[in-house]
């Protein structure tokens, strides 16, 4: 009898999944805050050690939570998150004993500025690709390290705050609403700025995840897989990427200040390239791009690098050799490449792996809906037939317009004076042979390149000069040549990102998560079942998109495409590879959405396909326009004929 | 100008193992970021050969060298090629950059940190320059430079290995089908870089004194000059270190050492905004 339940509270449940899995995380992180912070309080002499210890896993995992935003998401391998842990530990100390700032203030203060100064160093680098960042970040790695042991306002080898300058080598404990916060350095003192540091860090960490498992995380993802994918699912790269930088830096800068009140004095030893290396290690060894990886990682690196526990290992190689042997930095070394070589995925990822291999198809994440048998076509495309039915008579008709458009690479032409006009509710082919120009052409439209002569319209709008995501977000979308996909991510997960969130989401709204999210959340995957049955796979769902056969990456990517909701949809070569079978699929789909008012511009060798959906055709050849008509017209002419088939003149002669 | 010309000289050490890195990114993609230590190990080296009394000193210096290339092959083969499979693959980076700490640990366990006199190419003194008196060890280091320049330059122009290395980068799949391994190139690229890094090893010590933190500074300035003037140009390290040798002497000699560095960091990020490709990188515009 139950089984019969309305879709709404099939949702319910989903949503309640997520919010218990949210609940779930939270409940684990104050645990482990309360398991920390009940010793603390003791002020016991004998657990001041150890709380010094976790309070430093805590510094460490919160920076390192930040770091794998930027270099396990995005890919952007920062070698300089020491450097920014130091900054904001630095100015909050300064700003409180020096300028007088009020501590808090300071610490607010300290994290907007370390922000900014992230911000900007990536604002002046990411144009870049390769290895340039992480040679820059080394450097400024380097140079903190160098400023803080030389100048002589930080205190230089003696620290900051010092007697000789300051009068007294601690800083003065935080005081709020009567409450003064206690560093863990004296026994028979309760150690209250732990909590204070728990609580902070618990929402940190609450914020980190929400970023990550978001449609803004999810964007971050897409740019570690690939920038030109990124920027056609409406992000704004760029700006993400300054982005994610500026939020990396902040919360590095929040870690320093959590080791600044824990010690209430600081060192420059502490704070020397290796804490970089440190806390890199912290991500890759724990999972780069998984929620828990770098907390997990961070409680071991700090526990290895803190307590005793590579002694027995520096033992055993000095009976060897007692001048030749390796201490704490150097085993850090071996374990960075090591876990390199055997671990890549990190302990959270390999787990993941082996849960995901173990468990089979069935444990799949709750995400995945069983397509609770919706009407399929009943909502798609925003523009139903009424567009289709307004034919061919208004100058208004034309959607895309391509005029005159001229582009080389080096010094090569790649496209000369290209002409392609494509009216609204039609199907229009490009063909031509290999290397005549048309994925170029692709590319040209969603802004790709810049083009060198010519123009191109969108709704009447002028597009060339516009940045990819601007060209997407006003309703263009693609499939690629070879499909883009996040190979190790559910074909759900694909299809998600997809939609227009991805590039639009506000960072402040994925870090709170308002109740208005887990509503979106909830539509999201309703429309992502939707679009995953229309493409036919909406059985697969919780597969993984890599492990998905060709022909059903090719409609994944389909259906990731109309997530956007696109009113031009460029399919570049969507049949190769297809069997027959798959190939008469992709035909009736395209009808199908064509019918729905989706105008599309089909870039494809396959004549089948292309004489059975297409209302035009242009066919090229290097680069250049050689014909253009419906698809018997432009498969009768004899230019097309040589130019795909080589025909000789002397057959005609 | 006495700031203007120890900085054009000072330079000599920057674009040599800049141009170590420029080698093996034109042919890989990937750089080493253990070539600082790598640049320590030839100072130790030249310390351990320095006693062969029975070894004139062109081949003691020849046995380094040799040894570094050794060593970059050995770095190419074990911590970049399993490390770069793929252009989405950067774990090279991480690789290298562990490998540098096992170095600068084990080299401070094994022989302290600090500076050990190194006799096997010193030039003591000063030399005239300009009506400026030149270290001139200094301005061997610079002259080395500009002639591993020249032949590297004329080497990529006028010979096929200058094609070669260039194609292995553009497309590896190609020239492995051409006959010519993108490995070998790349060991051949790597063991060259580090033999650059090991005669500046030896250069540097035998200034300073070995020490197992020799590398560090010379990397950072070397990674400032490669991105100054370009990581794709064989003319890039020299011209960059020129500039950046000059920015930092000159603001050193005004503000102190400590702000010469930062400087040196402000002029690169000066130049990644106005010129992202370098000062005499080449800009093209990769058709995707």
């Amino acid at each position: 009898m139950s089984t019969t339940v309305p879709s709404s509270s099939l949702l319910d449940r989903v949503r309640r999944g997520e919010a218990g899995r949210d609940l779930g995380y939270l409940v684990v992180l104050l645990a482990a805050a309360a398991w920390i912070a009940l010793p603390a309080l003791s002020g016991d002499g004998t657990t001041l050690a150890g709380t010094q210890t976790t309070a430093v896993v805590v510094a460490v995992a919160v920076a390192a939570a930040g770091l794998n935003l930027l270099s396990g998401h995005a890919r952007l391998i920062s070698l300089g998150q020491g450097a920014f842990f130091a900054i904001g530990a630095y100015v909050s100390a300064y700003l409180a004993v020096d300028s007088s700032l009020h501590p808090v203030l300071a610490i607010v203060v300290a994290i907007v500025v370390t922000a900014a100064f992230g911000g900007l160093l990536a604002l002046c680098t990411m144009r870049l690709r390769g290895p340039a960042f992480a040679m820059v970040t080394l450097v400024v790695a380097i140079l903190t390290e160098r400023v803080l042991a030389e100048w002589a306002p930080l205190g230089r080898l003696s620290g900051y705050p010092n007697t000789l300058d300051h009068g007294s080598g601690l800083m003065p404990p935080i005081e709020v609403f009567g409450t003064s916060l206690e560093p863990p350095l004296f026994a028979g003192t309760e150690a209250t700025v732990v909590v204070a540091i728990l609580v902070v860090a618990v929402v940190a960490l609450v914020g980190y995840r929400n970023v990550a498992r978001s449609a803004w995380g999810r964007s971050l993802h897409a740019i570690g897989t690939s920038e030109h994918l990124a920027a056609h699912l409406g992000v704004n790269v760029f700006g993400r990427k300054v982005a994610v930088m500026a939020l990396a830096s902040a919360y590095g800068a929040l870690g320093g200040v959590f080791y600044a009140q824990v010690f209430a004095h600081l060192q420059p030893e502490s704070f020397t390239m290796l804490l970089s290396i440190t806390m890199i290690l912290a991500v890759i060894l724990g999972g780069a791009g998984t929620v828990a990886g770098p907390l997990v990682g961070a409680v071991i690196i700090v526990l290895l690098q803190r307590t005793d526990a590579l002694t027995p290992l520096v033992d055993l190689q000095r009976q060897v050799s007692d001048t030749w042997y390796l201490s704490t930095p150097g085993l850090i070394g071996v374990l960075l490449v090591l876990t390199l070589a055997f671990l890549p995925q990190g302990i959270v990822g390999g787990l993941g792996e082996l849960v995901h291999r173990f468990a089979g198809r069935g444990a799949g994440p709750a995400a995945v809906v069983s397509t609770p048998a919706t009407t399929p076509a009943s909502t798609p495309a925003s523009t139903p037939a009424t567009t289709s039915e307004v034919t061919q008579v208004d100058a208004d008709d034309v959607l895309l317009a391509v005029r005159g458009v001229s582009k080389s690479f080096g010094g090569i032409q790649a496209v000369r004076s290209a002409e392609l006009v494509v009216r609204r509710g039609t199907i229009h082919a490009v063909i031509g042979p290999n290397g005549a120009g048309k994925t170029t052409v692709a590319n040209l439209v969603t802004g790709v390149y810049g083009i060198d002569g010519g123009e191109i319209t969108f709704d009447g709008r002028r597009i060339d000069g516009r940045r990819t995501h601007a060209i997407v977000r006003s309703g263009v979308a693609r499939t690629f040549q070879t499909p883009l996909l996040f190979t190790h991510a559910s074909a759900m997960e694909n299809v998600l990102a997809g939609f227009p969130d991805t590039g639009r989401l506000p960072l402040v709204r994925a870090w709170v998560k308002d109740p208005g999210q887990y509503r979106r959340t909830r539509e999201l995957n309703a429309r992502a079942a939707e679009l995953l049955a229309l493409v036919g796979l909406g059985e697969d769902g919780h597969v993984e998109a890599g492990s998905l056969p060709y022909g059903k990456q090719r409609a994944l990517e389909i259906a990731r495409a109309l997530a956007s909701d696109p009113r031009l949809l460029i399919l570049d070569e969507p049949a190769a590879g297809l069997n027959t079978a798959e190939t008469a699929e992709l035909g009736r789909l395209m009808l199908t959405l064509r019918e729905q008012g989706l105008v599309m511009v089909v870039v494809e060798h396959h004549m089948d396909l292309v004489t059975q959906v297409s209302d035009e055709v242009t066919c090229m050849e290097s680069g250049a326009v050689l014909a253009h008509g419906t698809a018997a017209e432009v498969l009768a002419e004899p230019a097309v004929v040589e130019a795909y088939l080589g025909v000789e003149m002397e057959e005609t002669a | 100008m006495d700031a203007v010309v120890s900085g054009i000289v000072l330079a000599g050490l920057y674009a040599l193992v800049g141009q170590g890195l420029v080698l093996t990114f034109v042919t890989t993609r990937t750089l080493n970021f253990a070539s600082g230590e790598l640049l320590a190990v030839g100072g130790f080296l030249a310390l351990g050969v320095g006693s062969w009394s029975w070894l004139p000193t062109p081949g003691k210096l020849a046995v380094v060298v040799l040894v570094g290339g050794v060593l970059g092959a050995v770095v190419h083969r074990w911590l970049v090629l399993p490390f770069a499979r793929g252009e989405h693959d950067s774990r090279w980076l991480l690789s290298t950059v562990g490998v540098s700490y096992v170095l600068l640990n084990l080299f401070t366990n094994g022989e302290g940190a600090n500076p050990q006199r190194v006799e096997l190419t010193r030039n003591p003194g000063t030399v005239e320059l300009l009506g400026v008196g030149v270290n001139r060890q200094s301005l061997v280091i610079a002259v080395i430079a500009v002639v591993v320049t020249l032949a590297l330059v004329a080497a990529s122009r006028w010979t096929s290995g200058g094609v070669v290395m260039r194609a292995v980068a553009e497309d590896p799949r190609t020239v492995a089908l051409m006959g010519i391994s993108p490995r070998l190139v790349g060991a051949v690229a790597y063991a060259g870089a580090t033999a650059l890094a090991a005669l500046a090893g030896v250069l540097w010590a035998s200034e300073v004194g070995a020490t197992p933190g020799l590398g560090v500074h010379v990397l950072v300035s070397a990674f400032a000059v490669a991105v100054i003037g370009g990581l794709t140009s064989f003319w890039g390290p020299l011209v960059g270190a020129v500039v950046f040798g000059v920015v930092v002497q000159v603001s050193a000699y005004e503000l102190g050492a400590l702000w010469g560095q930062v400087a040196g960091l402000v002029l690169v990020i000066v130049v990644l905004v106005l010129r992202p490709e370098g000062l005499v990188g080449r800009r093209v515009e990769a058709k995707l």
